[in-house]
């Protein structure tokens, strides 16, 4: 009991930390020359010289802009409680200019106390928003406008972005709005109007190197030594995680899971590695109380899954035929092939090879929907709705590869489907 | 049985908390009041399971071959009170996604919100029923049945689940602090909601249901709520939904279709007699296993098969020895291997595992007896029967054939084709049947299958006249006189004959040709059962199908 409950205890602690994106970014932003400092740089001079400024950060999925942020507002907050008001929109929720304007005008009436009305008019809102800013203004306060996934507003007629930024043109106004985007061309989205209002300051957000990588990791797993755990447990604890780090298959480990993952989805690696640690912390055995290397592999394994061969393996033996068969079909070069197609192929099998499955259309029909509601399998072309679905053009959705892949890995695959599906 | 376990799937989950909890567990069977209590005041607790907890070991036990996923979860979900990533269960049909994730919080009896996308199935139903959830409102008479908050856009969703989980994090907080007397067995509840969401899959389908999926995907991002878990389950894999929008990924927790092993144990639970239970499992389930592995479709076929295999016991209680199990299983092998090819039939009859083992048998002895095959399994009538297969010769035939097809005049005869056995035209051949098969069967307009239908119909009568339904049929040339006669019952009511065969989905309504502007319609029947009407109408179909 004495050993187990500073291992739980610290495994809640870093979980905890995981789940804390201010926490995660902290490190990332002391340097001087970092995004922190240069956008609290900026947001900043705009709230003491009380002038108006727009900027884009930029930069894939999961590199940290909204927590940046959110560290930087947190922090302005704190120095100046009284003269900046934040209004957050995100682009899934108000690409609407409607309820993007009802939005903001809902946030400033509680921000400020005043009564909101669901009934306001459009125009009764861009008119409030409006004398809103120019109050704010001549009180020197400073509107934040934070605008989440900044390409989703640029769609349609951006009357939103022009009407903000056109306000931002006058003196008495005084705000500052921050766009966050992961698309790297998003001012080029902007119309030539709303373009011509934007101050073009962008800000790049890169995944960390691998330095500044290990860095966190070390930052993210290692415990505080004035906790209440016992000293020898916490100095023991930070050991291990060095000697982990430090070691070279763990940094080859990391390399691969990079290399990996930059082809898959570059975006979401940053994020999908923080995600990796969390498993290996759930993963962490709590005997020892220490992370081991094979807790990182585990987790690893757990992380990159391969749909499509599960989808295979998942299958029956019936439709493992099916699939086959339809993939003999596309070698024989047929342009397109429907399921009674396939099923002539299924029985042209039959008559020559005299398998002991052979089932009856009906059997069949049904092992085909579930393949398609698998999505293994899907119709061709969304035309041709009229027709029953037996006669509707058909195509695989996984490769050769990932079907020998699967059906190999198969725990009771017949061999002499393996060789029909070689020749 | 697991069966109990998937009424939960259909369970609209709103109408009462109390319910609600009763039809979820897969343990109790019995429900208790369906209706509201009046004086039931809902409370916090309520987002718990509502009954009582059961152990790690027993919620274990429960799911067989379950056992890395539960654990898995339950480490994901993680400690009380601890922030969680969005966690994304995914798995085939019945494989336990849903029951095991209910169970999972009934085990941890912490606070969470279930709701279906399956019942929900527009945006405002879904947001509807998560916030009734969370406000602890039940829809009733007295309210008129309607949601506490009316929201369909994701920006209302967000604000209202903001306040309604504030709300509910206020109660539980000060439950915390206070005693938990009012829970019966002092286990926490933990300062966390839980958000469930089932059957995600299916939103890919709505009008604007990528919007939505993005939107439920970054629901974590975009709340920045920590004391929110949100836990989805989909029938999909996670890389399914990949947009070029993106979102931070949820985890993913893997379900894989049961082996036959775990399907064993499974249809092994709550049996009687295990030992004979066992051994019919044994002989039965690995054939089944070929044509599906889900346990809802396999539970079905099995029951059914399992009170063949016991009708020659007296005594269901006895253990079998060696010998008995080795006759009954030579009982049952017959049976098998047409069950297998009935597996996906659903049943008129509840109760008709017998009578169906006769008709197939029946079916399985045909081919010495071929007098039997000519009943059909369902009544129709003898014109709606010609109807039929006029409407699959106007499908399957090209129109411009009709002429040689039903002259009477010998047109059949000059229906010879020159061969040629060139490469070219060998290969043409192939091409055309391939379109043939691609294509599906061909639309005809009504005056089409009308005018094969005279043909046929009087065809059928002059060369099967013996037959007595046909002899009142032999003036069928005269037809325009004898509106009185009892034959032109046949043609009079034709096009509600057409009508109702169009509603047996026997014959499909097309759409329009553009050019025309008159409905066309298309044939579905198959060529099986298009030959079996002719059969028993002794009508020689193959002789005027067109055969490329």
């Amino acid at each position: 009991m004495g050993k187990e409950n500073p291992a739980e205890k610290a495994l809640n602690l870093i979980r905890g930390r995981l789940c804390d994106p201010t926490f995660v970014f902290r490190p990332l932003s002391v340097s001087s020359d970092s995004n922190y400092s240069k956008l609290k740089f900026i947001v900043s001079t705009s709230i003491t010289e009380g002038c108006n400024n727009s900027i884009l950060l930029l930069g894939p999925r999961g590199s940290g802009k909204a927590a940046v942020l959110d560290l930087v507002i947190g922090d302005l907050l704190e120095e100046y409680p009284d003269s900046v008001s934040v209004i957050r929109l995100n682009g899934l929720l108000h690409s609407d200019d409607n309820c993007a304007f009802k939005e903001i005008a809902r946030q400033l009436c509680m921000e400020h106390h005043l009564l909101f009305s669901k009934m306001a008019s459009f125009d009764e809102n861009s008119q409030f928003i409006i004398a809103m800013l120019r109050e704010c203004g001549l009180a020197h306060k400073t509107v934040i406008f934070v605008l989440d996934e900044f390409d989703m507003f640029a769609q349609g007629k951006q009357r939103l972005l022009y009407s903000l930024l056109d306000a931002m043109q006058s003196v008495t106004s005084q705000a500052v709005v921050v766009g966050i985007s992961s698309r790297l061309d998003a001012d080029q989205l902007l119309e030539k109007r709303v373009r011509s209002r934007f101050s073009h300051r962008k800000i790049l957000f890169l995944p960390p190197s691998r330095e500044e990588f290990d860095s966190l990791l070390e930052h993210l797993l290692s415990l505080p030594s004035d906790s209440s755990f016992p000293s020898g447990y916490v100095s023991q604890f930070n050991e291990k995680i060095k000697s982990i780090i430090s070691d070279t298959r763990f940094k080859n480990m990391l390399k691969t899971f990079f290399n990996a993952n930059s082809t898959v989805n570059s975006l979401l690696k940053y994020m999908l590695s923080l995600d990796v640690r969390f498993r290996a912390v759930s993963l962490m055995n709590l005997e020892s109380g220490l992370l081991s290397l094979e807790n990182f592999k585990a987790a690893l394994s757990s992380l990159q899954r391969q749909p499509k061969l599960e989808a295979v393996k998942d299958c029956s033996i019936v439709e493992l035929y099916l699939l086959v068969c339809m993939r003999r079909l596309e070698v024989k070069e047929q342009s397109s092939y429907n399921f009674i197609s396939v099923m002539k192929e299924y029985k042209t099998i039959h008559d020559s090879f005299q398998t002991s499955d052979y089932y009856a259309q009906n059997v069949c029909l049904r092992a085909f929907e579930h393949l398609k509601e698998r999505a293994v399998i899907c119709y061709a072309e969304n035309r041709g709705q009229f027709q029953t679905g037996e006669y509707r053009p058909m195509k695989l959705l996984i490769s050769a590869s990932e079907l020998h892949q699967g059906m190999r890995s198969h725990a009771c695959c017949p061999a002499m489907l393996l060789k029909l599906l070689d020749h | 049985m697991k069966v109990e376990s998937f009424c939960s799937f259909f369970q609209n989950q709103e109408s009462s908390k109390v319910t609600r909890r009763n039809t979820r567990s897969s343990s109790s069977v019995t429900v208790e009041n369906p209706e509201p209590n009046e004086s039931h005041q809902p409370t916090v607790d309520d987002l718990t399971f509502g009954e009582e907890s059961i152990t790690l070991d027993a919620l274990l036990s429960d799911f067989p071959g379950r056992r890395s996923q539960i654990l898995d979860l339950i480490r994901l979900i993680g400690p009380l009170d601890c922030p969680s990533f969005p966690i994304m269960v995914y798995g085939d049909a019945s494989t336990g996604k849903t029951s095991v994730v209910l169970q999972v919080f009934r085990h941890l009896n912490r606070p969470f919100v279930y709701s279906s996308c399956r019942t929900c199935y527009s945006p405002r139903l879904l947001f509807e029923s998560v916030l009734n959830q969370l406000l602890l409102h039940s829809k009733c008479s007295s309210n008129g049945y309607s949601s506490a908050k009316r929201c369909d856009k994701p920006s209302d969703f967000v604000n209202l689940l903001r306040q309604a989980l504030s709300n509910v994090m206020e109660t539980l907080d000060s439950k915390s602090g206070t005693s938990r007397s009012s829970k019966p067995d002092g286990k926490p509840v933990g300062k966390m909601v839980y958000l469930i969401l089932d059957h995600v899959d299916l939103i890919k389908e709505w009008e604007k249901g990528t919007m939505i999926l993005q939107f439920l995907f970054s629901l974590y991002s975009v709340l920045k709520m920590p004391q929110l878990g949100i836990i989805l389950i989909s029938g999909l894999p996670p890389d399914v939904y990949y947009s070029n929008m993106g979102y931070t990924d949820p985890i993913p927790v893997y379900f894989p279709v049961y082996s036959q092993e775990e399907l064993h144990q499974i249809f092994l639970r709550n049996q009687a007699n295990r030992d004979l239970y066992s051994a019919f499992l044994d002989s039965v389930l690995k054939p089944f296993c070929r044509v599906t592995r889900r346990v809802d479709e396999l539970s079905t076929t099995i029951s059914s098969l399992f009170r063949k295999y016991c009708e020659p016991l007296d005594d269901l209680g006895l253990s079998p020895s060696e010998d008995l199990k080795r006759r009954l299983y030579n009982q049952l092998k017959p049976l098998i291997a047409p069950c297998l090819n009935e597996i996906f039939r659903v049943s008129s009859r509840p109760n008709d595992g017998d009578n169906r083992g006769e008709r197939r048998q029946k079916a399985s002895c045909s081919s010495e007896n071929r007098e039997e095959v000519e009943k059909l399994d369902f009544h129709m009538s003898t014109s709606a029967k010609y109807l039929l297969i006029a409407a699959f010769l106007a499908s399957r035939n090209p129109a411009t054939l009709d002429a040689s097809m039903f002259d009477s005049t010998g047109g059949m005869d000059n229906r010879k084709r020159k061969r040629k056995a060139s490469e070219k035209s060998m290969e043409k051949k192939e091409i055309a049947e391939q379109e043939a098969v691609m294509k599906g069967p061909g639309s005809f307009p009504l005056e089409r299958l009308l005018a094969i239908f005279q043909c046929i119909a009087s065809v059928g009568d002059s060369s099967f006249g013996e037959e007595e339904e046909g002899k009142e049929e032999e003036e069928e040339e005269e037809e325009a006189t004898g509106y009185d006669r009892e034959n032109n019952n046949l043609m009079s009511d034709v096009l509600l004959q057409v009508s109702s065969l169009c509603d047996a989905n026997f014959i499909t309504k097309s759409g329009s040709c553009p050019l025309e502007g008159s409905v066309r319609y298309r044939s579905m029947v198959s060529e099986d059962l298009a030959l079996k009407v002719a059969r028993s109408l002794r009508f020689p179909l193959s002789k005027y199908l067109y055969r490329r």
